[in-house]
């Protein structure tokens, strides 16, 4: 160990090359020599890349510095080489590096990817078998793994959002993988587009810490945050006024008053965007459901227990931005809180094994950012932790499922339709136990690990308030009401109820009760042998009440994963369990978070409560399982078609995910089919219409010369060419009299200059009060103008060309600010921010494009 | 521009004559087409084809070496009568720019370029 | 013996003498007519002949840019007809680096489609030589010479297939709107040296500077000369000749003549706007050169993206990307009348950005296809990146950095003209550049979109890769250069800093 240390100094620890560069190795080699190197090699190769990238990060994780040096803040940082450099708005340089640091947060991080990430190739080595693009799905699932590293290794935002954008390639590429069915290829287009609308959220928010801390790097942050505190005008933007809009529109939307945020706020939103599109949160979460289009163990591994969660890693990272913002905090909690319930309730009636899963992820990841969101890092964090195992083995527990139903069912919707399951418990007893330790995870139960995290963001949001940051500039930042919290809890207390009734409504339907599948005849041998699962084309046979043969456990290496991972689904909870105070992970976190977390109290009110809280959470599972196994296991589901029938829309709405989809379909999507049958019939009309036959126009007058060497339509072009060169010849002879203002000295001296932008051959004639009448064109070309405050000038220039043409404008200058009064600069805190000593120019003569020159 | 002006117009009534002598004959003078009268006038034989005759590449392709070594023999006149003055610095350009045509003639002798049958 | 100067031009003497070796090697070969074997044709002897001599040149004007052309003595001894300084040297660099690479990729597709006459690599080597020419001319005398070599071979070029109909329509439609251009170029010329009396740029600018001439002469100048120099850029209203003569003429042509002509173009465009016209009452926003760059940067970033994203035929959009590539380009030479020299730079790297993505992008275009199986239609690209997945990967590659995905060569492009913009108070133009980017996302990721995911429709044609060691090691060279450029922009944005031009 000692030996390794000195090896690799914490300062310059280039082990984490080996991290990244195993899996981009197996990519590569896979994606390239794929074919060649037969199945056998290509699952060598992916399992070795990956498992020696978890060995690779296991070290890392034990070299980590410890104890004091922890709190320190103490880290693992390797430079791998200088990017690019980008210039602040000091003209300063800021160097954007390719560089990586390690701490608690992420080294665990990366054990779970690696880990889960290893198990999952595990078992995707046997369940892809018998697929055609066996190599092709490797080097995509190894490409993730060295993306998402990417992501969470990085130490600066800039790196973070190519791994972000890495991810987001693979996840299309593997949601997209059988594209050959119209159902994924439209699935990724979902993902792609709206992680696009996340992806701008994040890129602002980069923009915006370039702006005011100069730096990207999550440490410079870390430091630099409270800069942050500086109330920011969002209202009225740019030369918007009163003026061009009409009167009643304006005064519905246009504020007296500038309106002023914190800069810290604008950002943590911004981020927040980016989170919410990459964690399927409200209204971004639609992109997740139709995702599990993609292979079950990539639903496993991108899908549930490492890319969707690095919008809470994220979010996580970014905590000393947050917390300088209880808006954007809230704003997160919020969200988070109505995901959970929203896509619980969606989750309550499906019956696609997959979609449950999927609803139940998107609710789980609701749970995760009302940890964040309500200060408690490190709970959110730990969430992520226990969810990845219990989900990971859901999922997978669930493609060996799907592959046990493909001995006789090959369509993709019917294998997953748990009409079609019950019984398997005595086919298939591995899957089932794990199955079974998983759902009484996710449910809760104690002391399995989902109960400790869960219950430990429950009560933090019962127990968590935000101090609000000091008041900067007189702008007074919103506050937490204290019901909010509170609020949070109950909400999640049902979120929680409805997980367990769901999770085991799944679990009693598959593995109980009488298998429906078809009518089970030992010996059955299928007449149309070689299929592989989920290539699924709708084969005639399908008969689903016909023969088949017992479903068949799964081979050994699809279920030791399912074994490892129901093994931390039960036990990884002791590595955090606060309430029995064996938190080992905790500590380690506690050095990442120690100084986000100042901001965040204890109620006074909650003091003391947390066994009593605790007792909602207990109930909650107890009801969930206990209606489950009432209506499921006992009465083989009457209530639900009881339910069904009396409320026939209500069971409707909720089975068709209350219909947001069609929703999204009917506003966005429709939005921009409008616009693009807008910019059509803009190609019909101005291009093709105008511009073809307007040169057409022109050729005909100059018809009888141009006929002479007339090939194909070579004289539309050579007159498109001719119009090109009348309007620069226009633009040129034509005086063009443009003004800049500069009014860098008005605060020291009370004056503005003008000047008139110089132009070949121009003379120029100035008027305005002030200035001695004359008619005579000089050669000055820029005027010194005396300003008080509240003044308000005008000075026409007129500038004649050498060919004696003449433009005119008139420029308005303008100081706002009391008569006579003498300027104090900074005595109001908002006189900096309102347009102190800004020119008003009518830009009459400007055309409105280029007008953002003349500020 | 006034001493332009005499120029202008002789320019002005020459243009004006010959439109006239044209304009008047074809006016004035008595006409009487026949066929043979209305043939090209070959020299007497019997004129075959229309007017329009496409003469063969070859014509061009000899007719544009001809200007490139046309155009080198202009350029050595200056170089010939100041030879003296330029000395061997003279000679080794000029020897460059003429290798440099020799290079080219080679290749378009090689490249079957001079030879009218093929 | 000025052995400097002959150092210092070095670059343009070793592409002159290879061009002169190479068209006798090709004379004196026996091939004669288009060969059936892929094997024997006059390609497997000059493709590689050509290759080695631009990047030959290409590594001169490196060693030369390294030592410092001031260092040499002798080496302004042909100014003010060469000026040998670093921005010559840079796009000599460029020039040569996509020459060597356009003759690799012929190497490998004129024997594929049957059209493998020796021809074609003199007149690409000596097109080469002109366009140096062209970069390094500090007198409209040499700067009309340059143009001239440079585009009398790129119109054999385009015509080069003369068994198509449509490439030789191509050839024609270029040639004559070509020498329209040059005319109007030539007649600017001329006007501006009657005004000012002078042919030499800086002359022309001492002139200028000291006024008291003929002001409508002279912009009348300025307005031919620019939109002779906006036709061989191929900006809007000046490009309509680009896609007809891109599609029609043999790809590795198209490919030559989207990098070399254009960055040669550029290079001559900076120099006269900024050393001729590069006094202030020329090079004001007011009523100059900066408003007519940027109005033709707008109006050709726009029109082409959009008409881009219509098109049917890759080859097509791709000849429609590469005029929005000049669109950016232009945007960048319309900061330099602020940032002299991050301006320039801009552009530089930009140019060979563009080179290294745009020559990639249609080399995977010709390795994508085979004889009587080429990549036409996006949907002959379906399912490619199943079939053939390292083929699909390069071709993605070259179009995310033409789209300017980081970490990408093109991504820094974009980056630097962006920041150029924003750093010369160029907001609106900025704010277009970037919505024209987004456009450009769509088509270029429609390609991946069909390779990745879609498959070919039952019985429907597809393409099928050609085999062919010349275009691969073509692509092998331009992804390496795409990727080292994406990791390591700062040094080589350095090295265009250093190469801009003085003010």
């Amino acid at each position: 160990m000692e030996a390794l240390k000195s090896q690799f100094p914490a300062a310059n620890f280039s082990l984490l090359a080996v991290v990244l560069l195993l899996p981009l190795l197996g990519a590569f080699v896979n994606g390239i020599f794929g074919k060649r190197l037969g199945k056998q090699g290509v699952r060598l190769m992916a399992l070795s890349a990956i498992g020696g990238s978890f060995l690779a990060s296991l070290l890392t994780f034990l070299m980590l510095p410890r104890g004091e040096a922890a709190e320190e803040g103490g880290h693992l940082a390797w430079n791998a080489w200088h990017w690019f450099t980008i210039t602040g708005k000091m003209q300063q340089a800021i160097p954007i590096d390719v560089s990586f640091a390690i701490d608690g947060l992420n080294a665990t991080m990366m054990l779970v990817v690696t880990g889960v990430g290893f198990l999952i190739h595990l078992y995707s080595s046997e369940y892809m078998w018998k697929d055609e693009g066996y190599h092709r799905f490797f080097a995509y699932l190894n490409l993730f793994c060295f993306s998402m590293l990417v992501l969470i290794m990085a130490d600066n935002l800039a790196l973070l959002f190519v791994g972000w954008e890495g991810v987001g390639m693979c996840s299309y590429l593997l949601i997209g993988f059988w594209f050959g069915e119209t159902k994924n290829a439209s699935a990724g287009r979902k993902a792609f587009i709206v992680n696009r609308i996340g992806d701008f959220g994040l890129l602002v928010a980069m923009s915006m810490l370039v702006y005011y801390l100069g730096t990207l790097r999550f440490s410079s942050i870390d430091l630099a945050a409270t800069n942050l505190s500086v109330p920011v005008k969002i209202w009225p933007i740019g030369n918007l006024s009163a003026d061009t809009l009409p009167s009643f529109v304006a005064a519905v939307i246009l504020p007296k008053e500038p309106v002023m945020v914190y800069a810290s706020t604008l950002v943590g939103l911004a981020l927040f965007l980016g989170c919410a599109g990459k964690s399927a949160q409200l209204p971004l979460y639609i992109w997740l459901p139709d995702a599990m289009a993609g292979p079950t163990p990539v639903s496993a591994l991108i899908h549930a227990a490492t890319m969707v969660t690095a919008g809470v890693y994220l979010v996580a990272r970014m905590g000393a931005v947050f917390i300088l913002s209880p808006a954007a905090m809230a704003t997160v909690a919020v969200v988070g809180a109505a995901t959970a319930l929203f896509a619980a309730s969606i989750g309550l009636f499906q019956h696609d094994l997959k979609k449950v899963l999927a609803y139940s992820t998107v609710s789980q990841l609701g749970f995760m950012f009302i940890g964040v969101g309500m200060g408690a890092f490190a709970s959110g964090f730990f969430h992520v932790f226990t969810h990845a195992f219990f989900k990971a083995c859901l999922f997978l527990g669930a493609g060996s499922v799907i592959h046990a139903m493909h001995v006789r069912i090959h369509d993709t919707d019917k294998s997953q339709d748990m009409r079609n399951m019950g019984g398997l418990r005595k086919y298939l007893p591995i899957t089932h136990a794990t199955f079974l330790i998983s759902c009484l995870s996710i449910a809760g139960v104690p002391p399995l690990a989902g109960f400790w995290s869960k219950d430990e963001i429950l009560w933090k949001a019962f127990s968590n308030e935000i101090a609000a940051p000091r008041t900067v500039n007189g702008l007074v930042p919103w506050a937490w009401p204290t019901w909010l919290g509170v609020a949070i809890y109950w909400v999640g207390i049902v979120a929680a109820t409805m997980t367990a009734f769901y999770m085991f409504r799944a679990y009693f339907l598959t593995f109980h009760g009488d298998f429906k599948g078809w009518t089970i005849v030992r010996g059955w041998t299928d007449p149309h042998a070689g299929h592989g699962h989920d290539d699924h084309h709708d084969a005639p046979h399908d008969d689903v009440k016909g023969d088949g043969p017992e479903p068949h456990e799964s081979p050994l290496a699809m279920t030791i994963p399912l074994m490892v991972l129901a093994a931390f689904a039960l036990l990884a909870g002791f590595l955090n369990a606060e309430l029995i105070h064996v938190a080992p992970l905790g500590h380690l976190l506690e050095g990442v978070f120690k100084a986000d977390e100042v901001a965040v109290h204890e109620r006074a009110a909650a003091h003391g409560k947390e066994m009593m809280m605790l007792v909602p959470g207990i109930l909650a599972f107890v009801a969930g399982i206990g209606a489950a196994a009432y209506v499921y296991l006992q009465n083989k589901g009457a209530q639900e078609t009881a339910f069904a029938k009396s409320f026939p829309r209500l069971y409707k709405l909720i089975y068709d995910k209350w219909r947001i989809d069609e929703l999204y379909e009917a506003t966005v999507i429709g939005m921009v089919d409008a616009l693009a049958d807008i910019f059509q019939m803009a190609d019909t009309w101005i291009v093709d219409g105008i511009l073809a036959k307007l040169s057409a126009a022109i050729v005909g007058a100059a018809g009888t010369v141009l006929r002479a060497f007339q090939t194909g339509k070579v004289q539309a072009y050579s007159a498109s060419m001719v119009i090109g060169l009348a309007g620069v010849g226009w633009f040129l002879v034509r005086p063009h009299a443009v003004t800049s203002i500069d009014d860098t000295k008005l605060k020291q001296t009370g004056e503005v200059v003008v000047s008139a932008a110089p132009g070949f051959g121009y003379s120029y004639n100035w008027a305005g009060p002030g200035l001695a009448p004359t008619s005579d064109f000089s050669a000055t070309r820029e005027i010194t103008i005396p300003l008080q405050p509240g003044d308000k000038k005008d000075v026409v220039l007129q500038v004649k060309n050498a060919f004696n043409g003449v433009d005119t404008q008139t420029i308005t200058v303008a100081r706002p600010g009391k008569k006579a009064a003498a300027p104090t600069p900074g005595a109001n805190p908002m006189d900096d921010l309102a347009p102190g000593g800004k020119v008003v120019i009518p830009g009459d003569k400007i055309p409105d494009l280029l007008r953002g020159l003349h500020q | 521009m006034a001493t332009y002006v005499p120029l202008l117009l002789l320019f002005l009534v020459g243009a004006v004559i010959t439109g006239a002598l044209f304009t008047l004959s074809s006016i004035l003078g008595p006409k009487n087409p026949t066929p043979e009268k209305m043939m090209p006038y070959e020299c007497g034989s019997e004129s075959t084809g229309g007017r329009f005759v496409k003469p063969s590449v070859k014509f061009y392709l000899t007719a544009i070496l001809f200007v490139v070594f046309d155009i080198e023999v202009v350029l050595m006149y200056p170089w010939a009568i100041q030879f003296r003055t330029l000395g061997w610095g003279g000679m080794a350009t000029m020897g460059s720019f003429v290798s440099l045509l020799v290079v080219a003639l080679i290749y378009v002798w090689k490249k079957g370029a001079l030879e009218w049958e093929t | 013996m000025k052995t400097g100067l002959y150092l210092s031009i070095s670059p343009l003497l070793v592409v002159a003498l290879g061009g002169a070796l190479l068209m006798l090697a090709e004379a004196f070969s026996h091939h004669r007519e288009e060969h059936e074997s892929r094997s024997a044709g006059p390609s497997s002897e000059l493709a590689l002949g050509t290759a080695i001599t631009l990047f030959t040149g290409a590594i001169f004007a490196a060693a030369v840019w390294f030592v410092g052309p001031e260092k040499l003595d002798g080496s302004q001894d042909l100014a003010p007809w060469l000026i040998i300084d670093r921005f010559t040297l840079f796009f000599a660099f460029t020039i040569c680096v996509g020459g060597g690479l356009a003759s690799l990729l012929a190497g490998g597709y004129l024997p594929e489609h049957r059209i493998d006459r020796g021809e074609f690599y003199p007149l690409l080597t000596f097109s080469s030589v002109g366009a140096i020419i062209l970069a390094a001319a500090g007198d409209v005398l040499t700067l009309f010479l340059g143009l001239e070599i440079m585009s009398l071979g790129v119109y054999a070029l385009t015509g080069f297939r003369r068994g198509s109909a449509r490439s030789t329509e191509a050839s024609m439609k270029y040639f004559l709107l070509g020498s329209f251009a040059a005319a109007l170029l030539l007649y600017g010329a001329a006007l501006i040296y009657g005004a000012t009396g002078h042919t030499d740029l800086a002359g022309i600018r001492a002139a200028l500077v000291a006024g008291n001439l003929n002001y409508g002469l002279v912009l009348i100048a300025v307005t031919l000369m620019i939109v002779g120099l906006a036709f061989k850029i191929s900006a809007v209203p000046f490009h309509m000749w680009t896609p007809d003569a891109y599609e029609g003429a043999p790809t590795p042509a198209t490919s030559f003549m989207a990098v070399v002509v254009k960055s040669a173009a550029f290079a001559t465009m900076l120099r006269v706007l900024l050393v001729a016209f590069g006094q202030p009452e020329l090079s004001s926003w007011g009523a100059g050169w900066p408003p007519i760059i940027a109005t033709l940067a707008v109006l050709t970033m726009t029109v082409a993206n959009l008409i881009a994203g219509r098109q049917e035929s890759v080859k097509r959009m791709l000849a429609y990307s590469s005029i929005a590539h000049a669109g950016y380009i232009l945007v960048g030479v319309t900061t330099t009348m602020r940032l002299h020299e991050d301006g320039q730079a801009s552009v530089m790297f930009y140019l060979l950005a563009y080179t290294v993505s745009t020559i990639g992008a249609f080399g995977a275009l010709i390795l994508c296809g085979s004889r009587g199986a080429e990549a036409v239609s996006y949907e002959d690209l379906s399912g490619l990146g199943k079939r053939h997945p390292a083929v699909a990967l390069v071709f993605s590659l070259f179009l995310l950095s033409l789209a300017g995905v980081p970490p990408t060569a093109g991504f820094f492009g974009k980056l630097y003209i962006v920041k150029g913009a924003i750093g010369a108070g160029l907001y609106p133009l900025s704010v277009i550049l970037l919505l024209n980017s987004v456009l450009g996302a769509y088509y270029y990721l429609r390609v991946l979109v069909f390779m990745y995911m879609r498959e070919p429709a039952p019985g429907a044609p597809f393409a099928r890769p050609m085999k062919s060691g010349y275009v691969t090691s073509a692509l092998v060279l331009a992804a390496v250069a795409v990727v080292a450029l994406g990791l390591f922009p700062t040094t080589s944005l350095e090295v265009a800093v250093r190469a801009a031009l003085a003010p």
